[in-house]
């Protein structure tokens, strides 16, 4: 059982309600979606683990059991080539679950005309995998999924 | 063994709108088929987990690899879709 926290403050609403089908359609994987509060916020490692992807807008930490969590922050954020985006770790770091990754602002991104939603998948895994999740508003570091 | 070399051309690479669609794409294979960078050691394809951390980006190239029934096809269709701009 991994427990997946929340790496934003927000509602979680649900992977059905992101403006982007490869992820309302969960095409990358069950989990859920965190409408984020509209400030500055450092992002926070939903797990465990070693950071083996870490872009600006995304990252991806797998635990040592081989389980990767996708936090995407914001939709077609890939286009702003991290402008608005501070990293606060380090490709191939280890990080404990709750620690500080990425620094930025859901206001900007919202500002720019872009969703500032943040996905969170569980990777490779089957959708019954997940469950326990999270509804309505949650603090970042709450637990926002599990996946047995 | 059947396979496909494919520059990427996407401005965004292989993440995670084309990658999922390339996985999905490739779970539908009853058999192994694998993506590499040139040179590189191959991964699943069928991982999404594997594709996103092999973090292909635009202008690299790819190699994507499978033996079985139809396996021609299917890095047709693989290859198109790491392919689109």
């Amino acid at each position: 059982m991994t427990t997946v926290l929340a790496p934003v403050a927000g509602a979680a609403i649900g992977l059905s309600a992101v403006p982007d089908p490869v992820f309302s359609q969960a095409m990358v994987g069950p989990g859920t979606a965190i409408d984020p509060r509209r400030e500055p916020v450092e992002a926070l490692a939903p797990i465990d683990g070693t950071i083996v992807k870490l872009h600006p807008h995304a990252y991806v930490v797998v635990g040592d059991d081989g389980r990767g969590v996708l936090v995407h922050l914001g939709i077609d954020t890939v286009q702003l080539k991290g402008e608005g985006f501070r990293l606060l770790a380090a490709e191939g770091d280890r990080v404990r679950a709750g620690q500080p990754v990425v620094a930025w602002d859901p206001a900007v991104v919202e500002a720019g005309g872009r969703s500032p939603v943040c996905p969170v998948v569980a990777l490779d895994a089957v959708r019954d995998a997940v469950g326990g999740i999270a509804e309505g508003s949650v603090n970042a570091g709450d637990t926002l999924f599990e996946w047995s | 063994m059947a396979e496909r070399r494919v520059s990427v051309t996407s401005e965004v690479g292989l993440h995670a709108r084309p990658a999922a669609t390339f996985v999905q794409t490739a779970a539908k294979a009853s058999y192994d088929v694998t993506i590499a960078k040139a040179g590189g050691t191959p991964v699943s394809a069928k991982s999404i987990l594997s594709v996103l951390a092999l973090d292909v980006r635009q202008g690299e190239s790819i190699v994507i690899s499978a033996e079985g029934e139809g396996a021609d096809a299917l890095l047709d269709e693989l290859a198109q879709i790491a392919a689109a701009p």
